[in-house]
Parts: C-alpha cells; sequence; structure tokens
C-alpha cells in the first residue's frame, strides 16, 4: 500500500489536472468575456518577457553558432554553419528554450500569484462577490500565455539568428543577404509550421499548469512557494513531454 | 492610470504586429523560395528512372532555381512523368526543345532537375507541355567505368615504381648524375660538334660550288660527266679493249694447247724435245759431240793462230789490227 502512494498522488494529480483543463474547456468561450483582464495579461506576460526571451534568444544563437563552427571547419562545411544554425534554431531551440524561459518566468509568476490569491482567501472572496474567478483569473492568463508564447518564439528566432550572423562574422565574413538567404534556403514551411503550431501548447501548458498550481494551492506561504516551484518543474517536463509528442506527430505525418 | 493602460495596451500592439509580422516575413521568404505564391506554369517531363527525384526539389533553367518538383506519377513501368511548376517568367524563354535532365546539386546533394536550352529554333513551351529528357549519367555506370581505369592505372603505377626502384637502385646512372665533369664534358662536346657542323657546313658549301662547277660543264670532271661524245668514245675504246682480251684469251687457250701437246709429248717419250729432254743415251750423246765439238773448236782455233803467223795471211791480219786501232783513236 506504501508503495502506491506516490503513484496514487500522481494520478490524482493528473485527473486534477485534467479536470481542471476541462474546466477551462468548458468555461473559456462563454461570456461574459474579461477582454481588458486578458489584454493586461497578454501585456505582462509577453510584453514584459520579451527582454528575457531575446536575450537568451540572442545568446542561444551566438553561442550555438561558436559552439558548431570548429566542428564544421574540421568536416570542410564551415559554408553551412547559416543554414545549420538556422533550422536547429527554428526547428527547436527556438520553441523549446523560449518555452523554457517562459515556463521559468510566467508559470512560477502565475503560481505565485494565483497561490497568494488563495491564500489570502481572495479567491474565495471573489467567488462571494459574484465575479468568476475562474473567468477571470485563469481563462484570461492561460489565453494570454497560449497567444503570447507563439509571438515570443518568433521574436526569440529572429534575434537568435541575427546573434547567429553575428556569430559567423566573428571568426569568418558572411554578408547578411547571403546568411539570409542560406537560412531561408535550408528551411522550409515544414520546419516553420510544426515548430510553430508545438509553441501553443506549450504556451496553454504553462498557463494551464502555473494557474492550476496557484488556483489549489495549500494554505501558507509555504504552500505559495511550493506552487511556484511546482509549477515551473512540471510545466517543463510537459514542454519536454509535448515536444517528443510533436515529433512523432509531425514524423508520422511525414512533415518531418 | 487610464493612459498608462493604453500605453500599455500600445506596446502589446507593437510586440504583438512584431512578432506576427516577423512569422509572414519568413512564411513569404520560403513560400517565395519554394514558388508557392506568384502566377506560375506547368510544365512536365518524362523519365525512364527519376532516380530518388522529390517533390518539392528545385527546378533550375541554366543554373538558376525557377521552380520546383510539383508531382511525379507513374505512367507504366518504365515511365515516370514529372509535373514541375515554373515561374512566369520562363514562358517567353521557355522553349519546346528544351532537354530536362535530372541532376545532383554537389556531390552528395539533393536530386534537381536541371533545363537546358537547344537554340530558338522551336516554339515556345505551353502550359502542359512535355519536354524531351535525357538519360542521367549513372553513378554506377561512371563507378563501373572508374574502377577499370582505377585498376589500370594502379598497373602503371605499379610498374613506374619498380622502374624508379631500378633507377634508383642503379649506381652508374647516379655517379654519372653526380658527376660534375660531365656536363662539362657534353658542354664541349657540344661546342665540337657545333664547330664540326659548322665546318660540315663549309664543305658542302664548297662541294655544291663544284656540283655546280661540274653541272655547268666546266673541268675535266664536267667533261666527262656532262661531255656526250666523250662518252661514246669511251665506250667505243672498252668495247675494244673487251673485244681484244677476248682474242688474248683465245691466245691463250691456244698457248695453253700447246703446252700441254709439248708436256704430252716430252712425258709420252716422243719427239725431239723428248729425246732432248728424257733420252739419257742420247743426253749422253748429245755431250760427246759437245765435247767433240769443243775438240774441234779447239783444234780449229790452233788451226786459225797457225794460219795468222804464216806468211801469206800475215798481212791481211796487220791491216785488221791497224784498223782496230785507228778506230779506238
Amino acid at each position: 500500500m506504501a508503495d502506491n502512494i506516490p503513484v496514487k498522488s500522481f494520478l490524482n494529480e493528473v485527473g486534477n489536472i485534467s479536470q481542471f483543463t476541462g474546466r477551462f474547456f468548458s468555461q473559456w468561450y462563454r461570456p461574459r468575456y474579461e477582454i481588458s483582464e486578458f489584454i493586461r495579461q497578454c501585456y505582462f506576460i509577453g510584453y514584459k518577457s520579451l527582454p528575457l526571451i531575446g536575450l537568451t534568444g540572442f545568446i542561444m544563437g551566438l553561442v550555438l553558432t561558436m559552439q558548431l563552427r570548429p566542428t564544421m571547419v574540421d568536416y570542410g562545411v564551415e559554408s553551412q554553419i547559416p543554414a545549420i544554425v538556422g533550422i536547429a534554431i527554428i526547428r527547436e531551440i527556438g520553441p523549446v528554450l523560449t518555452a523554457l524561459i517562459f515556463a521559468g518566468k510566467i508559470g512560477s509568476s502565475i503560481g505565485a500569484e494565483l497561490g497568494s490569491m488563495k491564500v489570502t482567501e481572495q479567491i474565495d472572496a471573489m467567488e462571494v462577490s459574484g465575479t468568476n474567478p475562474f473567468k477571470y483569473l485563469v481563462v484570461s492568463r492561460v489565453l494570454a500565455a497560449t497567444l503570447m508564447l507563439p509571438i515570443l518564439t518568433i521574436l526569440s528566432d529572429a534575434v537568435s539568428l541575427y546573434g547567429s550572423y553575428l556569430g559567423v562574422n566573428i571568426r569568418g565574413q558572411t554578408s547578411s543577404s547571403l546568411f539570409w538567404i542560406q537560412v531561408i534556403e535550408s528551411i522550409d514551411f515544414y520546419d516553420v509550421l510544426p515548430a510553430f503550431i508545438k509553441t501553443y501548447f506549450f504556451g496553454f501548458a504553462v498557463g494551464i499548469i502555473g494557474c492550476y498550481k496557484g488556483y489549489n494551492s495549500s494554505k501558507g506561504t509555504e504552500g505559495v512557494g511550493r506552487s511556484a516551484n511546482s509549477a515551473v518543474v512540471v510545466s517543463s517536463i510537459i514542454i519536454f513531454i509535448l515536444d517528443l509528442l510533436a515529433v512523432q506527430i509531425t514524423d508520422l505525418l511525414g512533415y518531418n | 492610470m487610464q493612459s498608462k493602460k493604453a500605453v500599455n495596451n500600445i506596446k502589446l500592439g507593437i510586440f504583438v504586429l512584431a512578432g506576427l509580422f516577423f512569422l509572414i516575413i519568413i512564411l513569404y521568404m520560403i513560400g517565395k523560395n519554394e514558388h508557392f505564391f506568384g502566377s506560375n506554369f506547368m510544365i512536365k517531363a518524362r523519365f525512364q528512372n527519376v532516380q530518388g527525384l522529390k517533390i518539392g526539389n528545385n527546378v533550375r533553367f541554366g543554373g538558376i532555381n525557377i521552380g520546383t518538383v510539383k508531382e511525379i506519377n507513374i505512367i507504366n513501368d518504365t515511365l515516370m512523368e514529372v509535373e514541375m511548376v515554373v515561374d512566369n517568367e520562363l514562358k517567353n524563354i521557355l522553349r519546346k526543345n528544351a532537354v530536362v535532365t535530372i541532376g545532383t546539386d554537389g556531390l552528395v546533394g539533393n536530386k534537381v532537375i536541371n533545363i537546358e536550352s537547344e537554340g530558338n529554333k522551336s516554339a515556345l513551351a505551353m502550359e502542359g507541355d512535355i519536354l524531351p529528357s535525357k538519360k542521367p549519367v549513372n553513378t554506377d555506370e561512371m563507378l563501373r567505368t572508374l574502377y577499370k581505369t582505377n585498376n589500370d592505372v594502379g598497373m602503371i603505377a605499379e610498374n613506374l615504381k619498380s622502374t624508379v626502384e631500378k633507377i634508383n637502385k642503379s649506381e652508374g646512372l647516379w655517379n654519372l648524375m653526380n658527376n660534375k665533369d660531365l656536363s662539362m664534358h657534353i658542354t664541349h662536346s657540344v661546342e665540337n660538334i657545333e664547330k664540326a657542323s659548322r665546318e660540315a657546313n663549309l664543305v658542302v658549301n664548297e662541294i655544291n660550288k663544284v656540283v655546280k662547277k661540274i653541272n655547268s660543264g666546266h673541268g675535266l670532271a664536267g667533261t666527262i660527266i656532262n661531255d656526250t661524245l666523250l662518252a661514246v668514245t669511251l665506250y667505243e675504246a672498252v668495247s675494244n679493249f673487251r673485244t681484244m682480251s677476248k682474242r688474248s684469251d683465245s691466245l691463250v687457250v691456244h698457248l695453253q694447247k700447246s703446252i700441254t701437246e709439248i708436256d704430252k709429248e716430252i712425258t709420252e717419250g716422243k719427239g725431239t724435245v723428248h729425246s732432248l729432254l728424257m733420252d739419257s743415251t742420247s743426253a749422253r750423246a748429245i755431250e760427246k759431240s759437245l765435247i767433240n765439238i769443243e775438240k774441234g773448236t779447239e783444234g780449229f782455233q790452233q788451226n786459225m793462230e797457225a794460219l795468222k803467223h804464216n806468211i801469206l795471211f800475215k798481212g791481211y791480219f796487220r791491216r785488221l789490227e791497224k784498223e782496230k786501232k785507228k778506230k779506238e783513236k
């Protein structure tokens, strides 16, 4: 029986998250729409994350290029660096890295915010005052996270490729037009679209896990910290699982 | 508060638009690359073997990417039809006799379709035209040929190696090559040869002159060679000489005959000569007679001396002596 406890709690957690997600889907399209709250959340979740995402993206592109360079020179395919870095960033590194940073920043903030609201019984107060707290707090945040992450990913990709361009030009000499032509030539729709689509799922996962963890926070300050922490951990794991699923599906569909 | 919210909204709007702009840009550029947008027209080509050509592979005209492969259909067991979407600009350039081949981008790259122009004698290609194709170069065949060539080259290299080894081992050659005097000698020899040839040239010039002279008929040689009359005379002389020699020949034959006859006579014991040479009795007789003759002449001399001193003949002999003395004076 003792062995079963972690499994049980895990299954319990999965069930609760599924139920929470189901509640989200049953609520999000119904009025009343909290548009101004949604836009406010978009501003915080999307716009405010841009500097962090841009910085990490830029560094990632630059570092990846510089790390690849010696090996590529060994193989005599130095000219293929833009193509390889372009594919790596657009297909995998851009979406996943952005989603992980996003989970770290937004997942934790949502978890902590909702957790502290739960702990201070603000959510209960909202319910009493007639506002639908789920709609106001959860739906707006989850939708904002879902819609903002793809845009952040696209911008991160662009900044990463710019970093890669600088990285190429640290040692070599490549004109920007040649660099962009090489990048664009090496990628096609089937590189961009699956990567773009999966970021919606990443954003949704981060938003829903953060809200769930905050919404079901246990009592006390400790509970707030734990919900913030576990929101990041679980959403990061789910991002990787979703990434695995995404690559399997695209492969199955023949678009890989 | 309200204005701050508006500013925030503007920032959010810019953020979202920037993201969408980049997305659209990247999709548009990829699409442009793959000729998904813009006006196109479709052409076809048929191959026996498309060698792994895929939908989306590039189509090149004169080395420029002008389109992509849109569809590959199997017509029958030996014929594959490739549909290509190419840029509309090509409508005024591409002709019906342009040849389509399947090639490789680089050594190990993607397959590409190359369209090569064959001059502008034909009409412009229209939508859906089937262009002529050429059988692509078969890598297997190429490798097979290369393998054979390689073997040959290997054999040649081996032979070359053994030759070089032999040269390396040959001390004589190395001595020759290391000999510093050799080059000097060779230089001298060459100089000598040059000198000799110069002299030879002079000699030839002289000979030339002589030959010219001869040709023009001057001098003895000229006469000999050029005078036809002389030749005739010479010919006659030679023929006379020949008849003479013929006669002398017959003379010699006669002589020989007589000699043999004589010889025969001598050996067979006939005639005077034989008796003279071979008969010992007659020889003795002759000897005797000769002795007798000697005695006789001795007697005769005595008679003559006596005659000299005879009174009758004394005057005659004195006269003879006087005449002799006169002559000596």
